[in-house]
């Protein structure tokens, strides 16, 4: 074993992963140190530090195409993008537990949440089957731990759950890998490419069952029933976490999946259950969401049903439905994170104000909390010209160019579905009939205000001014 | 960019001229109760502070950068196509400043005139947000701005005709010009589909570059803006909101109805020239419409008796005027009547409205009379109007219509030439009618003028006669550019005039007319004079004067039935689209609505409901049924899988 196995570049191109890595050791390691009231802040401190740090480290290194690890991970602009979505994601919800979370184990959650975050990137940039798995159980073993901490008999539930379900379909995906690899002799996915592995069996049952694995993280129909119940059981600043930094990662080992590791010819076939689930999901997850009165519950069908969007996009494998998912992610994240971030301002240290009836009146409690609650949710509804609306558009569009107009057609559906779903919210919020149970906001959350704000500012800028369609998207290559 | 439209330079001023009418609306709105009479200078200072930034942008309006003319201000883009930003070139630099700086004066004027309102604050608030609306219109470069102003001044125009509400007459004229002005927003909203669908962007200079891809759709296309120009601008057959809209407070009918919004319709098809140009038979319908209108308005306006109403007539004419110029591609005369119109016409309605706050809001010119001693002020202010609007030479309407009728035999329409030759005539006939009327002869009102605040709350108890500095000095200023507008159209093609417009309307090289300039002016004069003659002969007479209300009496006994109807246009409409409405109204109403579309939406939210319970009742939280459900979706997975390699 010579020490040059791998080059400077090679470590340089997961050094974001590694400054995310180390920051959460570094956290525990202050929490020794730190005071007993004060180390709330020095955990999220530290942790959003890291976490800025890597997405500085990461934007500097756009531009730049490199396959470190003989291709085990690839550097692009599909992956900074990523990457700077998780980031997002990761440092939003790490404010938002430092909000509302408890403060004993501050600091354990932000190692975890900072562990997962790293396993998500490296699922960004993931370009074999290896790291393709470290990345995706690195994150699902911070999951599980995440999703039972808070002291509730649900969130026990929640973790157990999700570990044994979630469990299965790593077993799937572990298996149709061992298939795939049996296919072509190589865990490299641009291996899968050659035109024999086409006609091997095993390529399309390992295909079949990485598909299955990797369908259940992205939590597409049939195997979304974990999600709602997990996301109500979980914290709800974990439930955020959960709702973008798993999709996005598994969002990104599915696009690269779908647009580079594939035989030419046998896309179409092998990817159409996928765009079948997709369609499902648009369905199931609008109509599940007409019987909650569980706001996480609401937005995990809500989540459920977006994703389903997202993947549409990439139906006809296009260049330019990637940017459209990419651009509708975006969307996705500050839209979804925004409305966590209203619940987590109308929760208590008792409650987490997650039933619906919480919202009750709000619009007249806090009218400028309900504007903005009423604004993401119109946004995920896909109100012109909010930039939900903008992305359902473009996979209108490109869906409709690729022939699969069916998938725009319940795309539509599904979308007449939701509206009468998050009004049923926005109504609650604009009751002016006195509710049996309401639950006054918080007095002081300044760190979930700052990232609300962030969050509209996020939807407002994507609906304007500069990151228009025109102007993010030639980001993507 | 193309087509000199919207330059890719960047020219921030131009937020602040349109914004600064908004920040005063906002202000007077949100701090009413706290500004009250404040309320008027505040929002008269914004107004005034956007002219001042108009002037000062100027040099940049007026200047060509990288091959196109004018500032440009990037707002956003949003789809493709969809690219908003603020223009100021010569055409829309004349609106604003004709918006700003007549807007202004009005504004100061209000001040006085809305003095003793207690809904001060609510007054300023809306005339402000309407400047705001008609700077959105005229400043944007693109058709979905155009029509997002479009409406907003429509908004704005319902909440002013409307502003005493208590008055039963001004909410239904308000609700009037509302319903009116949204068929011609609709029909905008046509064009700019239409267009969109064939150019795929909305900005002016795209769409005026690739005319020739509207194929034939362009006669549609200008049918519909058209109808949208008409609507706003009063013309046959959609005029009947305008007079109906004189139940607003004056100065709002000297700000909207006369100055600025009427002619939204004018700077639309003069924005448009590329269009219209590229349609003859477009061409045609405007100018036809266009001059039926003046001529019917100037004949109803022979017919009224309350002061407001004329004037309301002789706008819906003078803009009539105004869009057979610009229709029949006289664009840089079209535009010059507006602008002079612009001076005298807020003139005429100001003026009036000095002589209706006198007099206790008496508004019926057979209860005026005498008033040259009581009101000289207005009187010679009223004088310069009404000589300007009749085009007697040296005021400023005189140059303007006679561009405007000149241009109409340069283009070849001597038809409507001939129509604006007998219009002028007509229209000396009835604003003499009302001056000689209004100011001649014995008082016929029941007011006692000259006692302080008699017959109205005299605003602070000043003497009621003598309009307060806040009233007389603009209308003094109106009055002075009334008379000196048109002195910018001297010289023909070397005139001020022509040299702005130079690189905004297409260049002329027309042949001469059989009948020259100098003739034309010579004839128009002549039957000018006759209808100046005939209504001296009829009103101003020691005779007539000597017996003025009895013959004021009979005149009104012994109208044409056609007109005292208004040749019927109301009920025309009533006929044809209200009762017709109404009556399928009724017919939803009570049949297909509750039974189909409720029914259906019933239906769905039942089943929807259901579907939704279905799904959650797969949900039953047990780690048992959550694995079967995982395994048998896999199960599918594999079986596809199995068989689409297998087949393979």
């Amino acid at each position: 074993m010579t020490t040059n196995l791998y080059s400077q570049a090679d470590w340089a191109a997961v050094t974001p992963l590694f400054v995310v890595g180390i920051t959460a050791l570094v956290v525990l390691l202050a929490d020794l140190f730190a005071k007993r009231h004060s180390n709330r802040y020095v955990s999220l401190l530290l942790g959003v530090l890291g976490l800025g740090a890597a997405a500085v480290i990461c934007a500097q290194s756009y531009g730049q195409n490199y396959a470190a690890f003989g291709g085990g991970f690839v550097l692009g602009g599909f992956t900074v993008v990523f990457e700077e979505i998780i980031l997002l994601a990761a440092g939003f919800s790490l404010v938002l537990y430092g909000a509302i979370g408890s403060e004993e184990r501050m600091a354990g959650v932000v190692a975890l949440m900072l562990w997962g975050t790293s396993g998500a990137m490296l699922m960004a940039g993931a370009a074999n089957l290896m790291t393709i798995f470290l990345g995706l159980e690195l994150l699902s073993l911070a999951l599980y731990c995440l999703c039972g901490l808070a002291a509730r008999a649900t969130a026990r539930e929640a973790a157990l759950k999700y570990l044994i379900l979630s469990s299965a379909a790593s077993g799937f995906m572990l298996y149709g890998m061992a298939l795939l690899f049996g296919a072509s002799g190589s865990v490299a996915l641009s291996a899968l490419t050659a035109a024999s592995v086409a006609a091997s069996p095993f390529f399309w049952m390992g295909c079949g069952l990485f598909l299955v694995g990797l369908t259940f993280k992205l939590s597409l129909v049939p195997f979304h029933v974990w999600a709602p119940d997990v996301y109500e059981g979980a914290p709800l600043p974990v439930t955020a976490f959960m709702s973008v930094v798993t999709k996005a990662g598994a969002l990104a080992v599915f696009a690269r999946f779908a647009y580079a590791a594939l035989p030419s010819g046998a896309a179409a076939h092998l990817l159409l259950p996928i765009w079948i689930v997709a369609g499902a999901s648009m369905l199931v997850g609008n109509l599940g969401m007409l019987a909650q009165t569980d706001i996480k519950r609401l937005l995990a069908y809500s989540g459920i049903a977006q994703i389903g969007y997202i993947v549409a996009a990439l139906a006809g494998g296009t260049s330019q439905g990637l940017r459209y998912a990419i651009y509708y992610l975006v969307a996705y994240t500050f839209m979804n994170l925004g409305a966590f971030a209203v619940v987590a301002l109308c929760s208590t240290d008792k409650e987490e104000g997650s039933h619906v009836a919480a919202l009750h009146g709000l619009g007249y409690r806090r009218p400028a909390l309900a504007a903005a609650m009423t604004f993401f949710l119109l946004a995920l509804a896909g109100f012109p010209p909010t930039a939900g609306f903008l992305g359902k558009v473009f996979i209108l569009a490109t869906n409709v160019g690729s022939g699969y107009a069916w998938l725009a057609a319940l795309l539509i559906i599904g979308t007449a579905i939701s509206l009468y779903a998050y009004f049923k919210v926005i109504r609650a919020m604009y009751d002016r009939a006195p509710s049996h149970r309401v639950v006054d906001v918080r007095p002081v959350a300044p760190l979930a205000w700052l990232s609300l704000a962030i969050c509209l500012a996020g939807v407002l800028v994507m609906t304007f001014y500069p990151l228009t369609p025109s102007n993010v998207l030639p980001l993507v290559k | 960019m193309h087509h000199g439209m919207g330059v890719d330079g960047y020219y921030p001023l131009l937020y602040v001229i349109w914004l600064l009418p908004l920040l005063g609306a906002v202000a007077c709105w949100a701090f009413g109760p706290q500004l009250k009479r404040t309320a008027g200078a505040l929002g008269s200072a914004t107004i005034g502070a956007s002219f001042v930034a108009t002037l000062l942008s100027w040099g940049a309006a007026t200047q060509s950068a990288g091959g196109a003319l004018g500032a440009h201000a990037h707002l956003f883009s949003w789809m493709p196509g969809w690219n908003f930003g603020l223009l100021l070139d010569p055409l829309s630099l004349l609106w604003v400043l004709i918006i700003t700086g007549v807007g202004f004066l009005i504004h100061v004027y209000s001040i006085g005139y809305m003095y003793t309102d207690r809904a001060i604050a609510r007054f300023f608030a809306y005339m402000n947000f309407f400047v705001f609306a008609m700077l959105t219109l005229v400043l944007s470069d693109n058709f979905v701005g155009l029509l997002v102003g479009w409406g907003l001044v429509g908004l704005a125009s319902y909440f002013l005709i409307g502003f005493w509400f208590h008055k039963p007459s001004a909410v239904a004229a308000a609700r009037k010009a509302f319903v009116i002005n949204v068929v011609g927003d609709v029909a905008i909203m046509f064009a700019i589909f239409i267009m969109f669908s064939r150019i795929g962007s909305i900005s002016f200079g795209d769409v005026f570059a690739h005319v020739d891809r509207l194929g034939s759709l362009l006669f549609l296309v200008c049918l519909c803006l058209f109808v949208g120009a008409a609507a706003k601008s009063a013309q046959i057959p959609l005029h009947t909101w305008l007079p109906d809209a004189m139940e607003g407070p004056t100065p709002v009918s000297a700000l909207i109805h006369a100055a600025t919004m009427v002619t939204a319709g004018v700077y639309l098809v003069a924005r448009c020239w590329p269009l219209w140009n590229a349609s003859p038979d477009a061409q045609m319908l405007v100018g036809t419409i266009g001059g039926l209108t003046a001529l019917v308005g100037a004949i109803l306006g022979i017919a009224q008796w309350d002061i407001k109403r004329i004037l309301a007539y002789s706008t819906m004419s003078q803009i009539g005027y105004m869009i057979m110029g610009v229709g029949a591609g006289a664009y840089a005369a079209g535009v010059a009547h507006f602008f002079t119109h612009a001076f005298f016409k807020a003139l005429l309605f100001l003026g009036s409205g000095i002589i209706i706050h006198e007099l206790g809001d008496e508004q019926d010119v057979r209860r005026m009379g005498g008033l040259m001693k009581k009101l000289p002020f207005a009187f010679w202010c009223m004088l310069a109007g009404v000589l300007a609007i009749s085009g007697i030479p040296g005021f400023s309407g005189f140059f303007s219509k006679d561009a405007v009728i000149y241009g109409m035999l340069q283009h070849g329409h001597p038809w409507l030439y001939a129509v604006g030759i007998l219009t002028a005539g007509i229209t000396a006939y009835y604003m003499f009618r009302l001056f000689f009327v209004t100011f001649l002869g014995e008082y016929r009102g029941t007011v006692a003028t000259s006692a302080p605040g008699a017959g109205h709350a005299g605003p602070g108890g000043r003497p009621a006669h003598a309009p307060g500095w806040l009233m007389a000095v603009p209308v003094g200023i109106l009055a002075v550019f009334a008379t000196i507008a048109g002195y910018v159209l001297i010289g023909g093609g070397a005139s001020p005039w022509s040299r702005f417009f130079a690189q905004t309307f297409p260049p002329e090289s027309l042949p001469r007319p059989a009948i020259g300039e100098g003739l034309t002016t010579v004839i128009a004069l002549v039957v000018v004079l006759c209808g100046i003659g005939i209504a001296y002969l009829r009103y101003a007479t020691k005779e007539a004067l000597a017996n003025a209300p009895a013959r004021l009496a009979r005149e009104s006994a012994r109208m044409p039935a056609p007109l005292v109807h208004l040749f019927y246009f109301d009920d025309a409409i009533e006929w044809l689209f209200v009762r017709p409405a109404q009556l399928l109204g009724e017919i939803f109403g009570r049949f297909f609505d509750p039974r189909v579309i409720d029914g259906a939406v019933q239906e769905t939210a039942v089943s929807s409901q259901w579907l939704g319970a279905l799904v959650r009742s797969a949900q039953t939280g047990l780690v048992r049924a959550y694995v079967l459900i995982v395994v048998f979706g896999a199960a599918c997975f594999i079986a596809y899988y199995a068989l689409a390699g297998g087949v393979r």
